[in-house]
């Protein structure tokens, strides 16, 4: 994708995503130090400094396409250290929500956020079984890949395959429509 | 002191290994503590890839339901305590937002306060235990034992900072030396494992993993020990890719803090859940083993749940 090059100076803040701390790469002042303490940087095409740089400039676009979001281990390194109080993991979240909705997403990446969640609005506790089943059945190369710890896992007890009990799941899977009522799809 | 207990998924599931050596240490130790009722995930580290409010709202649940049983909310898990830590602090600095997750919450029938309190196992060995209570319970010290303390990646940063120092918690070193063991120098003590990358994007979760296991094998380490299932898990299952990026073989065992903290109090490997480790610890039990015990006090009497 074309870098959408916007250098003029805002006056005013730029609200780009839909959570507040989604918006505090406005006080970066770009030293740095996220990027530095980011041990999956080195794989990002656009370091966390750099992603707060183009948000800065108004370059949105360019920044979720970089994809750095989806190599976030959400550690918040970066986000202790950040002398400017930036909240650097939740920017890169949002831009990562932005990532998974896209259409040009990793269509296995997608797939393992999708399926965790789905287990967890489910049953109210995430059920692997049920997520392994989602995320590899509909990728086989995937499935062979993994199938010697699967099955070490399985051997070893550390797979259950009856679902988590939870009293209420029906009350979890409420809050999940009411998030979605407030916040809108990303 | 009053405790919940919340296990979280991991620790009901895919680590149990670390639940079973929990729940053994924690009576030796005389920590008595009722299970959550009804707990819920809380979201781990992919609801902040669907929703924000929901990211903050799966945690506020447990916090809601540990005021209602008024009691400290106690997990055994850093991604657990790292989602708690951030939905009490995020709440709390944001009216607007309180709001909303309290609207969410309301779908279920809970309202959060702002009261929770919240409690790493490690905070509630180290500062309510005592490490002297610790040392006294020690039967099969672990003289000899060289071992690199993995505090559970950089989400330490968030979960040491509530009872140690931020950028170098010692609170993990001071537990194991109680028990005999030789901590080693280990500089990547803090750094990340990757979390689920090592699901989502193997070549860099395996290359996350493999400067971890490599560092602790420079310092000469007979094993890590960590305080997180999910470092747990991925340390110990990811071996074989790591090697094969790093261009070398790995075979280093990896155990979770209360399975190590248990062989000091002579607990069978079984209570502790050791023969579901991946990476076989034979040779950390025959380590032990060799090891002087201590002349036997009277028997670990066992506490209720």
């Amino acid at each position: 994708m074309e870098a959408q090059v916007c250098l003029t100076p805002r006056s005013e803040p730029v609200q780009i995503m839909k959570d507040p701390l989604g918006n505090s790469f406005e006080y970066c002042y770009q030293c740095g130090l996220c990027t530095a303490s980011c041990r999956t940087s080195y794989a990002m095409k656009y370091t966390p400094r750099q992603v707060m740089n183009l948000l800065q400039l108004g370059c949105t676009d360019e920044a979720v396409a970089g994809g750095s979001g989806l190599l976030c281990t959400a550690c918040y390194s970066c986000t202790f250290r950040c002398p400017r109080g930036v909240a650097v993991t939740d920017v890169m979240a949002a831009i990562q929500r932005r990532n998974l909705a896209s259409k040009h997403a990793d269509g296995d990446v997608r797939r393992f956020y999708r399926s965790f969640i789905r287990t967890v609005e489910r049953h109210g506790r995430f059920h692997e079984a049920e997520f392994l089943a989602r995320y590899f059945i509909p990728n086989p190369v995937l499935l062979t890949k993994e199938v010697g710890l699967g099955l070490k896992l399985l051997t070893k007890g550390k797979i259950s395959l009856t679902p988590p009990t939870m009293k209420n799941p029906k009350a979890i899977a409420a809050m999940f429509r009411k998030a979605e009522e407030i916040e809108g799809r990303p | 002191m009053r405790y919940a207990y919340y296990p979280g998924c991991s620790l009901a599931g895919s680590s149990r290994e670390c639940e079973e050596s929990i729940q053994a240490t924690m009576r030796v130790l005389g920590v008595q503590w009722k299970e959550l009722e009804d707990w819920n995930c809380c979201g781990s580290a992919t609801a902040t890839g669907i929703s924000y409010l929901l990211s903050l709202a799966l945690p506020a649940r447990n916090l809601a339901l540990a005021e209602q049983a008024e009691s400290d909310l106690v997990t055994g898990c850093t991604r657990c305590y790292l989602n708690l830590i951030r939905a009490m602090h995020y709440i709390q600095h944001n009216a607007n937002l309180r709001d909303n997750v309290n609207a969410v919450l309301a779908e279920a029938g809970v309202q959060y306060s702002g009261t929770a309190r919240l409690r790493h196992i490690l905070d509630v060995i180290i500062n309510d235990v005592g490490l002297d209570v610790v040392a006294e319970k020690v039967t099969r010290p672990l003289d000899g034992l060289k071992v690199a303390a993995y505090y559970g990646c950089c989400q330490g940063m968030w979960t040491y900072a509530q009872f140690d120092s931020v950028e170098d918690p010692t609170c993990f070193d001071r537990l194991l030396a109680a028990l005999g063991a030789e901590v080693v120098y280990y500089p990547l003590k803090t750094a990340c494992c990757g979390g689920s990358l090592s699901m989502s994007k193997r070549s860099v979760g395996a290359n996350l993993i493999g400067d971890l296991l490599a560092a602790a094998i420079a310092a000469e380490a007979d094993c890590i020990v960590t305080a997180c299932p999910m470092c747990m898990f991925n340390l110990n299952s990811f071996q074989a890719e790591a090697g094969r990026i790093k261009g070398r073989r790995f075979h280093l065992p990896v155990l979770f803090l209360t399975q190590l903290l248990g062989l000091a109090f002579g607990l069978p490997p079984k209570t502790l859940g050791l023969q579901r480790n991946i990476v076989p610890v034979d040779g950390i039990l025959k380590k032990i083993a060799a090891g002087a015990p201590v002349p036997t006090r009277e028997p670990v009497a066992s506490g209720p749940k």
